[in-house]
């Protein structure tokens, strides 16, 4: 346990803040010690986001009552609407399914930049989100002046870094102007001396040593502190160093990943991306959404089952080829109820259709985030975990359902905690989405067993979101 | 334990400049406060001053230290009495696993005990709990012989120990149904102890908690139509601006669900693609598990906040419900205990006008999950969230946070970074 003092170091630290700069040698003063650069101008993205869907709406024309005039625009936009009525689906971007990543691949820069910015669709494969590698490339080579917003990032982290330093440093001083006054160091002795000597042990964090000043600290072996230095001498930035003469054109080798969620979702339910077979997204044809359905479901198996796939391919073939429908669908092929693509997608749709921007949740530990309008408006307030539940008769028909329900239903608490301590630390609020599961619903002894009526099936789910939050009795008390 | 780190204040900070060890000593008056002749109701307990995470070998640490330590021994080894006056007699009840008490003399009645037959008589919990913070002196009853006509006093019986308390009071509750786990024992008394007032949720004689159904929920229909001719027009206008689309069920099997066409907003798009059955959080809700006195998930204890006209006999609405949960054995709720949950607890929605988020985060029933792991507990908000009823796509809100704007700040701490 730390030892707990009610007063000491850090009080006196914060009383001599000139201390801090007068130590720093004006030759390694940091960036941010000096006056606040100016912003860098956000672009708009009320315009660039303009449009939620990547489809497109005609609004009539305003209705304002004391102008009569307003009600003839109206009539003539009715009118030219019923000569020539607009299309909503101006594109259709295409796309293929790379199983490899299990990943939908978007290789079009205009449908790349259309679908980032008309609903923040996949991300880059070469970014962290929005496809800006060409972007930064340009950057790097000293072709495009301006930064990227995660070189404005990187700054901002090392700022802090340099923050913390100079703030263990003071502390640091603190402590030798104490031990000065005590007598126990030497005018000009460190610190380190007394480490040397063996009174002082430094600890393996090393925060009240680390303080790094070059003149203060000499490397003592492979510490901490020598970590810190070479750290900072590798700072000084490299880039530009390529030179800008190198001003050639630079061939985009970033594409657009999409989830399977996500691609279904723009498959499916607005009809604006098209998986095409193969992996090339010219020529070929455009896969029906129901045959995605399985082949989705198939792939999110773990493990994969490469005999099903096989299967699946082949009967799809020969279905298309013959204009056949299949009597019997082979117990392997099947879609499980709870596959989580299915619940994945379910819990997907259902947000995405109230209108939040849902987007991969793994680096948060959940499922999906939840943006409002996207994230380039806001930071995400909600973080989604799908839990499967199984309150259907069904599922507890037979000891061997139960025992399979209770397997997937049931996690404990110190997972749960883990996962809402995560979601409090960066400022998100845990949401535990429950799917009920219908009974098996695939293979049904039907006159096409192979196709999905997606809609049905979609519909025998259930959700249901509940909101997790830590409590406190200290905090509620009035 | 964590609350307390969050709750710490600056004390140490707010010295200003001192590096003379002479000092220090005024950190710690407070703390003698604690030991001398002081009056009782001014005692607080010691606050807890900035935290050094390495020793540093100057004299300051060490006498900072070792004056914390005594202070620290000084209020623990300090003598704690009973008053005559405060002294409460009673008697344990076998039969029902309850007390008895004699003469109600404390202030603790106001918020535990029920009266029966003129006297006072004090659930288990709350019979433990006053016996073990020394406020009730419990005695056993007396073992008549035969033949034995005398009658005794409740004096005359043993007295009953802590060990004996907790043995009978814990895990055996014959008569009265539901028992009393160490957990919800835990909880009782840590809530009592924050200053909360806490009363058992029903009888606990039943498998499970009673169905709540709120009848709040007549909605009062009726447009204020106010003449004919303006009914008429906005009649027309609503046809012309908001048409009313359908999917045709073969989108709906084989998609695209939005067939290309003309759509005049994204509203009418994004009200096309609801086709995700949500639970329905309006009609009155229903129990999907038979009753079961092992299902864990029922509302054990209701909580309030102490107000200062508080009857015991007309308690009104708890300002909270509060579920025990043993964090070893039961893992986290399945949808149909949760959902069983939430019908035993009334309708709770936010007020009209509340913000999305926050509509969205107090949602239309809540519940405060206790999970207890061998006595430490975590207390967890549920609340039953109507994602369904906050139509984001209507865009009639903006969020209360912008992104990337100035005057970061609001997380306290040292480099609270943020996510996105």
């Amino acid at each position: 346990m730390a030892t707990e003092t009610v007063a000491s170091g850090p009080a006196s630290t914060q009383s001599e803040p000139p201390k801090i700069d007068a130590a720093v040698p004006n030759g390694q003063k940091s960036a941010n010690s000096g006056p606040r650069k100016p912003r860098q101008k956000r672009p708009n993205y009320n315009e660039i986001h303009v449009k939620p869907l990547p489809l497109d709406v005609h609004p009539l024309p305003a209705f304002i009552p004391h102008n009569p005039l307003s009600i003839v625009r109206i009539a003539i936009t009715l009118l030219s609407h019923s000569l020539r009525t607009p299309n909503s689906h101006k594109i259709v971007h295409k796309a293929y399914y790379s199983e490899d990543t299990q990943s939908i691949h978007v290789t079009d820069p205009e449908s790349i930049r259309a679908l980032w910015e008309q609903g923040f669709w996949g991300k880059g494969s070469l970014s962290r989100s929005e496809p800006q590698w060409l972007l930064a490339e340009r950057r790097r080579r000293g072709i495009e002046a301006s930064t990227a917003s995660t070189q404005i990032t990187q700054a901002r982290r090392e700022e802090r870094r340099q923050f913390k330093l100079e703030r263990a440093k003071a502390q640091r001083e603190a402590i030798e102007q104490q031990l000065r006054q005590e007598g126990k160091l030497d005018a000009d002795g460190t610190v380190n001396d007394l480490v040397e000597d063996g009174i002082v042990a430094e600890s393996p964090r090393g925060t009240i040593y680390t303080p790094e000043a070059g003149d203060v600290v000499g490397p003592t072996g492979d510490s901490i502190v020598s970590e810190v230095d070479k750290s900072i001498a590798e700072k000084a930035p490299t880039w530009g160093e390529d030179g800008a003469a190198d001003a050639e054109e630079i061939k985009d080798i970033e594409h657009l990943q999409l989830t399977p969620e996500e691609a279904f979702y723009l498959t499916y339910v607005l009809g604006a991306l098209d998986i095409i077979e193969g992996n090339f997204v010219d020529g070929n044809t455009a896969l029906p959404a129901w045959y995605l359905v399985r082949l989705y479901s198939a792939y999110a198996l773990s493990p994969i089952d490469d005999a099903a796939i096989i299967g699946l391919k082949k009967a799809f073939q020969y279905r298309e080829r013959l204009a056949k429908k299949t009597a019997a669908l082979p117990s392997t092929q099947q879609i499980a109820p709870d596959n989580s693509f299915l619940l994945k997608y379910v819990v997907y749709h259902h947000f995405r259709s109230l209108g939040w921007v849902v987007r991969p949740g793994i680096k948060f530990a959940v499922d999906y985030l939840l943006y409002l309008r996207g994230p380039a408006f806001h930071h995400a307030e909600f973080g989604v975990q799908i839990i499967p539940s199984y309150s259907h008769p069904y599922w507890s028909e037979t000891p061997e359902r139960i025992e399979y329900r209770k397997g997937k239903e049931s996690k404990d608490w110190w997972w749960f905690h883990r996962v809402n301590r995560v979601q409090t630390a960066v400022m998100k609020t845990l949401v535990l989405v429950y799917v009920e599961v219908p009974p098996p619903w695939d293979g049904e002894t039907k006159q096409d067993a192979f196709g999905i009526d997606i809609g049905k099936v979609l519909k025998s789910y259930t959700v249901r979101e509940v909101v997790f939050k830590r409590w406190s009795p200290s905090r509620n008390r009035d | 334990m964590a609350d307390a780190d969050e709750d710490v204040s600056h004390l140490g900070a707010q010295e200003g400049a001192e590096n003379d060890p002479t000092e220090e000593a005024q950190d710690f008056r407070f703390l003698d406060k604690l030991i001398g002749g002081h009056d009782v109701a001014h005692l607080s307990l010691p606050k807890r001053g900035e935290k050094d995470f390495e020793s540093h070998s100057t004299n300051l640490q060490l006498d900072t230290l070792e004056a914390s330590r005594r202070a620290m021994h000084g209020v623990l080894s300090w003598q704690r009495t009973h008053t005559q006056k405060n002294h409460i007699l009673a008697q344990y009840h076998p039969e029902t696993n309850t007390v008895c008490v004699d003469k109600v003399k404390s202030q603790h009645f106001q918020t535990i005990g029920r009266s029966r037959g003129g006297k006072e008589w004090l659930l288990p919990e709350e019979a433990l709990f006053m016996i073990e913070r020394g406020s009730l002196d419990c005695r056993w009853p007396v073992k008549k012989k035969e033949g034995d006509e005398q009658s005794y006093k409740t004096e005359d019986g043993a007295p009953m120990s802590l060990q004996a308390a907790y043995a009978a009071f814990i895990g055996y509750e014959e008569g009265v149904g539901g028992k009393l786990t160490l957990e919800m024992y835990n909880v009782y008394a840590g809530l009592k102890r924050s200053g909360y007032v806490v009363f058992r949720t029903g009888t606990w004689n039943e498998d499970r908690g009673d169905l709540l159904i709120n009848y709040s929920n007549s909605q009062v229909e009726g447009r204020l139509g106010s003449n004919i001719f303006t009914r008429f027009f906005s009649e027309i206008w609503r046809r012309i601006s908001q048409p009313s689309y359908t999917i045709a069920p073969a989108n709906l099997s084989f998609g695209p669900l939005i067939k290309p066409g003309l759509y005049q907003s994204y509203s009418d798009v994004f009200r096309l693609m609801q086709i995700i059955p949500t639970h329905d959080r309006k009609t009155p809700p229903s129990f999907t598990l038979p009753p079961a006195a092992e299902n864990p998930f029922r509302v054990h204890f209701d909580v309030y906040r102490t107000t200062s006209g508080f009857r015991k006999t007309a308690r009104g609405t708890p300002d909270f419900r509060i579920c025990v949960i043993n964090a070893r054995e039961t893992p986290i709720p399945t949808g149909a205990q949760l959902n069983d949950l939430f019908a035993q607890v009334p309708e709770d929605r936010p007020k009209a006008g509340t913000q999305h988020y926050q509509k969205l985060k107090h949602g239309c029933r809540n519940v405060l999950l206790a999970v207890v792991d061998n006595g430490v507990p975590s207390y967890i908000r549920v609340a039953d969230a109507p994602f369904d009823e906050v139509k984001i796509y209507e865009r009639t809100w903006t969020g209360p946070r912008g992104k990337g704007g100035r005057g970061r700040g609001g997380g306290r701490g040292r480099g609270r970074g943020r996510g996105r």
